[in-house]
């Protein structure tokens, strides 16, 4: 069994930290690109949000590359990523190629008994022990969570840094460091590392940058591809940013919900605005809003697939956040289409308008 | 007092429930005219760009509506059956409403868990609360308004005629006849006799969704894919025509699911928005009889 994952931001890292320490052979689809996208829209259905159509092209580039199972998370509504397992199921089998699907859903929607035996699915492959798979597992969250951690602080700093770039840089050979061992251990290591050059990063702290909070629907803002590299692009701009919203946040999110004791704070923040869950993270989108304006930010950008239908909720209430607190949010929505040019203008501007307000140009009339 | 009751979304399935609740407790009852292109054009002004259009025209209705009464019915409406949803926009339209129309007047916003008897009934106390102490009154008025609600029969069910086709659809878009231009007369004119959900029974259709690899989580998305399956399988029809609204969440999967299930059966999909053009819908359901008409699949 050669099992494969689609891209959700960094969590290929993560899952190849896990099978490495499996033992089980895992194939990283090709880093999200513009041919992923062009097969996925090829395939899909026209309506469908883009998170499907990126989906795709990453399964079917991996099934070039030899797959032929994968892991997918599953929910039970009332966003449209329920539906996704038995959409691509059948699409799958219409178009011939022969690809296994292993759906982890919530025991509530499938019985603790189906659970186990579809994780069983991917466990029996492994022919370590019981306890080494275990220890696996808890390597493969540590590095979910460090380069979730390593991805906010440069993302956060890139505002401060002496030398321009540098996190950035960082960054990138991170990412490409961890990948050159198979061992999660030396994995671990290589991260720790790089969080601790972090650390030492050069700093100016008298520098007050622009702050803006990344907000909107789960994968556009985890997957860069999808929003274009966004956040890169804000690095560059020496602007800082913070995105609460991370793999590492959902997997705690997730596992927290049966006791409602799930991200407490941002529910209280938009409890005024929204008090009622609206499925995907529509809530989360309010109250990280408003989290932002207590905490300084300068602006929000909200970023959803065309026909997300919890973020438009959230795009119909942003702007009573933005009139009351007087704090700027801006709404993007990407699909197959979004030009880049015309989505760069829009970051600019938003920017330029940022510090416009800080200069006080705009009460100046 | 006055309460406004908007006629857009689900007020086509469940009005006989609202108006008779209300009166029963002693209310003067408004409701907004039909769809036209008015009520449209103040819809697209409020609503955020991105909605779907029958949520376009609800913020419409409400628009012209919120002068007329005191109070207005937003029914959030979570569940009408358990553990089921109906779309993610029912359960912030109030939110959404309130924070696109200026001045509203008050709105009655609990949310309502229609899945049992039970749930429903503590909904209706706490909105009965607001309006007498008398609980006898509520509970007479509740009691009330089922009964009307279980007389109300909406849909169609026409198959005396030359050919019959399943008009497939969340029921918003099959009632508003500004939505759909007024498709079932335009079907009977042809002499298209047309069936709708309503009329399958709900064993049936819990039959055909058994076969999906996963539980449908929303009610109308589950109806409509159970009434799909269940007529092409018994040939109940000619074929099937899906009114689906343009960037509708919910239809995007459940017409690629029902597709999926009948192969080469002969169906059309209507995408409705507010640039429709009656000419070219026109031309689209003529087309499709004449392909019934000619047995051409």
């Amino acid at each position: 069994m050669k099992i494969t994952a689609p891209h959700l931001g960094n969590v290929y890292i993560a899952a190849k930290a896990l099978f490495d320490g499996l033992g089980i052979e895992y194939i990283m689809p090709p880093m999200n690109n513009k041919e992923a996208l062009e097969i996925g829209s090829l395939y899909s259905p026209e309506e469908i949000c883009l998170p499907y159509k990126i989906m795709i092209g990453n399964y079917i580039q991996a099934i070039e590359k030899g797959a032929d199972t994968v892991i997918l998370p599953g929910s039970c509504g009332p966003c449209r990523f329920g539906k996704y397992a038995e959409m691509q199921m059948n699409l799958f089998n219409k178009i011939g190629k022969d690809l296994n699907f292993i759906v982890i859903d919530a025991p509530t929607d499938i019985g603790i008994k189906e659970l186990y035996s579809r994780v069983n699915q991917i466990s029996k492959n492994s022919r370590r022990r019981k306890i080494r798979q275990v220890g696996a597992l808890i390597r493969a969250v540590k590095v979910m969570n460090l380069i979730d951690e390593i991805e906010e602080k440069a993302h956060y700093l890139a505002g401060y840094e002496v030398i321009k770039g540098e996190c950035k840089r960082l960054l990138n050979s991170c990412k490409r460091d961890v990948l050159n061992t198979n061992n999660p251990r030396d994995m671990i290591g290589i991260l720790e590392e790089y969080k601790r050059k972090l650390d030492s990063v050069k700093i100016d702290k008298d520098k007050n940058p622009i702050k803006i909070a990344i907000i909107g629907e789960i994968y556009t803002i985890i997957e860069p591809f999808s929003n274009l590299y966004i956040e890169d692009k804000l690095m560059d701009y020496g602007v800082s940013t913070k995105r609460r919203l991370t793999p590492s946040w959902w997997v705690k999110d997730t596992l927290l919900k049966p006791t409602k004791l799930n991200s407490l704070e941002i529910k209280r923040s938009a409890s005024k605005y929204l008090s009622i869950g609206v499925g995907g993270h529509g809530r989360e989108c309010i109250g990280e809003a408003v989290l932002a304006q207590k905490e300084g930010f300068d602006g929000a950008i909200q970023i959803f697939p065309l026909g997300c239908m919890p973020e438009i909720v959230s795009k119909a209430i942003l702007p009573t956040i933005s009139k009351e607190k007087d704090f700027p949010i801006m709404s993007l929505v990407v699909d197959e289409m979004t030009g880049e040019a015309g989505f760069v203008t829009r970051v600019e501007a938003f920017i330029d308008l940022l510090e416009r307000r800080r200069k006080n140009v705009l009460s100046r009339s | 007092m006055i309460v406004g009751i908007p006629k857009g979304l689900l007020y086509y399935k469940y009005y006989p429930f609202f108006m008779t609740f209300f009166k029963e407790l002693g209310l003067e009852v408004v409701i907004s005219p039909d769809t036209n292109k008015g009520i449209l054009d103040e819809g697209v002004k409020y609503c955020v760009d991105d909605a779907c259009l029958p949520l376009k025209i609800f913020h419409g209705h409400v628009a012209v509506l919120k002068d007329k009464c005191d109070i207005i019915l937003i029914p959030r409406i979570m569940q009408v059956r358990n553990r089921e949803y109906i779309c993610p926009k029912f359960c912030g339209l109030p939110e959404m409403i309130q924070n696109s129309i200026p001045q509203m007047p008050r709105i009655i916003d609990k949310p309502i868990y229609a899945g049992t008897r039970k749930k429903l009934y503590s909904w209706a106390k706490d909105i009965g609360r607001l309006i007498t102490k008398d609980k006898s009154k509520i509970k007479r008025a509740f009691n009330f308004a089922l009964i009307e609600q279980d007389k109300y029969k909406p849909g169609y069910n026409d198959n005396n005629q030359g050919l019959t086709v399943a008009l497939v659809g969340h029921p918003y878009n099959i009632f508003d006849k500004y939505i759909n231009k007024n498709i079932v007369q335009k079907l009977n004119k042809l002499g298209v006799g047309v069936i709708t959900e309503e009329f399958i029974e709900e064993t049936l259709i819990d039959e055909e969704v058994k076969g999906l690899y996963k539980r449908p989580f929303w009610t109308f998305a589950r109806n409509s894919y159970g009434f799909a399956a269940n007529v092409y399988r018994e040939k109940r029809v000619n074929g099937i025509i899906y009114i689906s609204s343009f960037a509708c969440g919910i239809d995007s999967v459940v017409i690629e699911l029902i597709k999926e299930r009948i192969g080469n059966f002969p169906f059309m999909t209507l995408k409705i928005d507010e640039h429709t053009g009656e000419a070219g819908l026109d031309t689209r359901v003529e087309a499709f009889v004449d392909m019934l008409g000619r047995g051409v699949i």
